[in-house]
């Protein structure tokens, strides 16, 4: 995410990029034949040498700086922070021929209509079971048979709308498909991106190609999900429901949401009532008819399907099976997925279409079928073994690459349980030039293509996510194993339609100024985002002064200024509540500091908190404008080797690096606090945001206070200068009083100056405006609670007295002035919680009622 | 026979439950041997909607949503059932060696369909564990009926019928080393060692007659809803076998349904929204209705 290394000019010159390119003789190359350019794509090269060296990777470096601002990522499971994995692109597109293409139109259409037609029998009649067309195991030992699914008809009577089938070549160049994803396809959003980083990258070169766009494709699904609307025929209510950003793919189903115009969704988002699927919004239900699910099968429903899900919706079979709600794809059809099954479609394809398989399979053995695993064990170098029922969470495993003892276990494994393998013959991959460390080099690929259905047939995307291996001798090509991928370019001899999804202008649009269409799961993220950015900003602020102070004074004991900021800081953070107290030998208070700024890992740390405005960011994608995402993405988020080497080395080094880091964050979060006040709508979305931030500076004033002035001394001069700072009002101050520093000077500007944007009266203000255009919406008539709470702070800071506060008790406490701080921070809570239970409540954790033991 | 059947479940909870959905499997199957002369479901607080339906195994199910907010929830199911014994005649017990090699020769519906009980399950995973310990009743030659009785009353014998030792949640590894548990559990237990052995096992779930009887001791399990199993016998049908009672049922068990395991008929499955904590309490009585 920080650093992005500017790419060296190392590329030899492009009118001999493509001509010293040489793939390997073993291989079907893509690009070229022997040392021939293959003729699709002549033009290609052609126009790729009349781009400079110099032209071409300042371009390449462009697009990827494009990729990263966008925030095109890749999530990885073992990376348990969340922290993404920025998108590959190579800057060579594949190529597809026209008559390829073609080709490949005839044979997907057929193989996703013969996958159709098995899914319906399978839940249905079970002609395959009853006529032994397939091994009952095959069918009943597949975890993805979900039996809850069978017996009823999906809404649009059909269980697959998208597909998507990876596609590979063998070493003579046949295309074979190697998999299918049918539960929840991935893929499509990212060709998108792809595609429009590329037609920025290389307009010149697109346009010489003639290159088929992707648009009408998603228009096309577009309709088909409108299609199968059960109710609202008209005008139905779709959603993408999302596992969540934790979720590998979550930018796509963000991109893919805000693209086609959905609303992007989390199962708790979404409730069932009276066999209809209802989203959460912040003034109630609203009904929805048609889901694209971005979740597996088994997670839909916890009711139904695998009971401890938290992701799915209670509920949401019986609504389908009532036909309350279409799912695309429909429920059910991750049993399509099994590899064992690819085995056996040729023979079914005979069987319900009458015809042979137009692309082929790869050869592959089900090792549950006794003569098959004798084969394979005779021919085990020549295979990969694969899970025989889930694609997902199980790598395949390419038996020459194991160490002898691994071999021996794994044979052994599968002599043990034959029924749980099936053995694909070895595909020598194509291979295509890839702009590798070094230079241009061939790599291995696989194209993964995407269909979606409509009325009279399907739909084949003219493009395709094309994937390509992490080093030229690895065959195993994964995103997650560090793959890369590349743009897929469909040619045409004829015109090539120019529609766009992003700026349809035709369609009748109906005026609408509402802004009370948000879902509660929205308003939520947005809250919490205003908060940890606001939190961040101060927390930074307070660090800054610490620094600052301590470059002055080096001894952090040897100041009663820094000990008092030091305190505030201890607010901050429960685990370092510690640091002014006597026993605080353990850790030592520099260390402390530098914890408090990179430790991701606890919480109240700035690291922490940029962690939370990067993924409630992240879950508003939907609700943020670009630019407000790419602000967010300059964040500079400490990592774990970065806290360590700066806690290896001694501290005042490191001063520097840290003034910087927090200098540069506290511009980037003031750039996002400019852009919410003056570029977003002031709708609900904006509320939320605005309260979240309101809040927190309000309770961070408070603190600053609290932490300051208590306690009369006769340190607290030149701490009032720190807090100034901190509060951003130094300048104000010195303007208005010039060096005279006094108590009641600087309450008045902190606590009760409404001209003030960093005081308590203005964020008060401003929460009360909020909160009363929010009681709008419900109007009953009566004064809501929050409006009460809000109401209450803002005149008890407004009739407050600041001669009376600043006043002191014998003992030398500021004892009213404790009180008003103390009563104000508490209210605060409360008005926090009541927000959130008033407005965004029914996002309530459902969970399973426990049986009776017999 | 015929029975009247009261089974009552309550729920009780912490704090108010806003949103309720269940299935319940508490209804007595209806099939040749059994018919429902009556039956009632009572649910308090009275559901939004309460549908019937019959899941992917055939038996009886009821969806229920209750959008109300609750504290307490009841559920009362009566039933007047009539149960004939299984009657069949004529029928010559073999080797279970045999009776094996029939489920893969025979190519009728019913046989295909009985292998759906072959394979793992939520509950009950195959282990060479289980196929040893069933090794000891099917010795080469043994009639096969007569081995999976031996089994059934192997399992009475080594284990202790104990309340509250196990949850359903316990896995079979653990309930073989205490060797004690509840009916579902020797239920999931045999069906393991069964379908380890690869016989097609299933999984019953159903009601006992509770009244005491003058000349024998009540059974084990009747105060609830009891479990017990029935194996596929290739070209005849199933039969029943109750680890708990140590007996073959024939006319005082009254079944609700079957499925693979417990999953697939437990008798209250349910999602609910907030609630806390809860307590439940079932009871089940079952008398004679002559």
């Amino acid at each position: 995410m920080i650093n992005t290394t500017i790419q060296k000019d190392h590329l030899p010159h492009n009118q001999y990029l493509l001509e010293n390119y040489i793939p390997s003789k073993l291989s079907f190359d893509e690009l070229k034949s022997g040392t021939d350019i293959r003729d699709h794509w002549k033009i290609f090269a052609r126009s790729l040498e009349r781009l400079s060296p110099g032209e071409f990777n300042r371009r390449w470096n462009e697009a990827k700086e494009q990729l990263r601002i966008n925030g095109v990522t890749y999530n990885l499971h073992s990376d348990t922070r969340g922290m993404d994995r920025p998108w590959q692109l190579d800057p060579i597109p594949l190529l597809i021929s026209e008559n390829e293409e073609n080709h490949l139109i005839k044979g997907l259409a057929q193989r996703a209509n013969l996958l159709e037609l098995i899914l319906q029998d399978i839940y249905g009649p079970q002609r395959i079971l009853k006529e032994k067309l397939l091994h009952p195991e095959l069918i009943f030992a597949n975890p993805n048979f979900h039996r809850a699914c069978h017996g009823f008809k999906p809404a649009g009577n059909k269980y697959l709308y998208l597909l998507a089938v990876d596609l590979a070549r063998n070493s003579n160049g046949t295309m074979h498909a190697i998999s299918d994803r049918l539960q929840s396809p991935s893929g499509t959003g990212y060709a998108l991106e792809n595609r429009i980083v590329m037609t920025q990258m290389l307009p010149d070169i697109f346009n010489n190609c003639n290159v088929q766009r992707l648009a009408m494709f998603f228009r096309s699904f577009k309709e088909t999900l409108k299609s199968i609307a059960p109710n609202n025929k008209d005008n139905p209510r779709t959603v993408l429901l999302t596992p969540g950003p934790r979720s590998e793919t979550y930018f796509e189903h963000s991109y893919l949401a805000r693209y086609l115009g959905l609303t992007l969704v989390e199962g708790g988002d979404l409730t069932v009532r009276d066999n209809k699927v209802y989203l959460k919004f912040l003034d109630g239900l609203h009904p929805v008819d048609v889901i694209m699910r971005r979740l597996d099968d088994r997670f839909c429903d916890p009711l139904e399907l695998q009971a401890n899900s938290l992701l799915g919706v209670p509920g949401l079979l019986q609504c389908a099976r009532k036909g309350g709600v279409a799912i695309a794809n429909s429920l059910g059809c991750s049993f399509m997925e099994a590899p064992s099954l690819t085995t056996y479609l040729p023979a079914l394809c005979k069987i319900f279409l009458g015809q042979d398989l137009i692309i082929p399979g790869v050869p592959s053995y089900w090792c549950g079928d006794h003569d098959s695993l004798k084969y394979v064990l005779n021919n085990l170098d020549n295979m990969v073994l694969k899970n025989a029922f889930t694609s997902r969470r199980s790598e395949p495993i390419f038996i020459e690459t194991l160490s002898n003892k691994k071999r021996e276990e794994f044979i052994a494994q599968l002599k043990n349980s034959p029924q749980s393998y099936v053995a694909q013959e070895k595909l020598q991959l194509s291979t295509v030039p890839v702009m590798g460390e070094n230079g241009i080099e061939a790599r291995p690929l696989v194209l993964r293509k995407f269909l979606c259905s409509h009325n009279s047939g399907y739909s084949v995307m003219p493009g395709g996510l094309c994937r390509y291996s992490s080093c030229p001798s690895t065959q195993l090509i994964s995103v997650q194993q560090g793959g890369g991928s590349k743009d897929t370019w469909v040619l045409s001899s004829g015109e090539v339609s120019t529609f766009s999804l992003l700026n349809q202008g035709t369609d009748p649009i109906e005026i609408s100024r509402g802004g009370s269409d948000l879902p509660s799961r929205s308003a939520d993220n947005l809250f919490w985002l205003g908060r940890y950015t606001e939190r961040a900003d101060g927390l930074a602020r307070l660090l800054r002064g610490i620094f600052l102070k301590l470059i002055e004074s080096l001894k952090i004991a040897d100041s009663a200024e820094i000990k008092s900021l030091l305190k505030i800081l201890s607010q901050y953070s429960q685990s370092f509540s510690s640091i002014n107290s006597e026993n605080s030998e353990k850790e030592e208070p520099g260390n402390h500091l530098i914890s408090m700024v990179y430790d991701r890992d606890r919480i109240g740390t700035f690291a922490n908190d940029l962690q939370a405005i990067y993924r409630t960011a992240s879950s508003s994608r939907d609700r943020i404008s670009i630019d407000m995402w790419r602000v967010i993405s300059t964040l500079e988020i400490p990592s774990n080797p970065e806290l360590n080497m700066m806690l290896e080395q001694p501290e005042h080094s490191n001063l520097i690096t840290i003034l910087d880091l927090l200098n540069h964050n506290i511009v980037v979060l003031a750039a996002f606090g400019g852009l919410i006040a003056e570029s977003m709508t002031r709708g609900h979305a904006w509320r939320f945001l605005d309260m979240g931030r309101k809040i927190e500076r309000a309770s961070q004033t408070i603190r600053l206070l609290k932490g300051c002035m208590i306690d009369v001394s006769i340190s607290e001069i030149p701490l009032y200068e720190s807090i100034l700072e901190i509060a951003d009002s130094l300048m104000t101050f010195r303007r208005r009083y010039l060096n005279k520093i006094n108590p009641a000077a600087v309450l008045d500007l902190l606590l009760s100056d409404s001209s003030n944007p960093r005081s308590l009266v203005f964020q008060l203000n401003s929460l009360q405006n909020n909160i009363n255009d929010l009681s709008k919406m419900k109007d009953t008539g009566r004064i809501t609670p929050q409006e009460k709470s809000i109401m209450s702070m803002h005149t008890s800071v407004l009739l407050a007295d600041i001669e009376h506060l600043v006043s002191s008790n014998e003992s030398g406490k500021r004892i009213y002035l404790e009180n008003l701080l103390n009563n104000l921070f508490l209210e605060l809570s409360q008005l926090s919680e009541s927000i959130a239970h008033h407005y965004l409540g029914h996002l309530q954790l459902s969970r399973h009622l426990s049986g009776s033991n017999l | 026979m015929k029975y009247l059947i009261k089974h009552t479940t309550c729920y009780n909870y912490m704090d108010t439950v806003s949103l309720c959905r269940n299935i319940i499997h508490v209804s007595p199957r209806e099939y040749e041997n059994q018919r429902n002369i009556f039956e009632n479901i009572t649910v308090t607080p009275t559901p939004e909607i309460i549908e019937f339906q019959k899941d992917y195994f055939g038996n009886k199910v009821y969806f229920f949503t209750i959008e109300k907010p609750h504290k307490n929830l009841t559920i009362i199911a009566e039933y007047e059932t009539e149960v004939t014994p299984k009657n069949y005649t004529g029928f010559l017990d073999q080797p279970w060696k045999k009776v094996i090699d029939l489920l893969h020769i025979d190519s009728s519906i019913e046989t295909i369909q009985a292998l759906e009980y072959l394979y793992d399950s939520y509950y009950v995973h195959k282990h060479e564990d289980w196929k040893e310990y069933a090794s000891k009743s099917f010795q080469p030659g043994n009639l096969f009926l007569n081995s999976v009785m031996d089994l059934t009353s192997r399992i009475f014998n080594d284990f202790k019928y104990q309340p509250n030792a196990t949850t359903i949640a316990t896995p079979l590894h653990e309930v073989f080393l205490q060797k004690s548990g509840v009916c579902q559990d020797f239920s999931h237990f045999q069906i393991a060692c069964l379908r380890s052995l690869g016989i097609p096992t299933r999984y019953v779930s159903g009601y006992l007659l509770t009244t005491p009887n003058p000349d024998k001791p009540n059974l084990i399990g009747s105060d609830a809803s009891h479990a017990w199993i029935q194996v596929y016998y290739p070209g005849i049908g199933w039969f029943d076998f109750d680890p708990t009672n140590n007996l073959r049922p024939s006319d005082q068990h009254i079944i609700i349904g079957w499925g693979r395991d417990y999953d697939d008929v437990s008798p209250v499955k349910g999602v609910i929204l907030g609630g806390e904590n809860h307590t439940i309490t079932v009871g089940v009585s079952v008398i004679g209705a002559e």
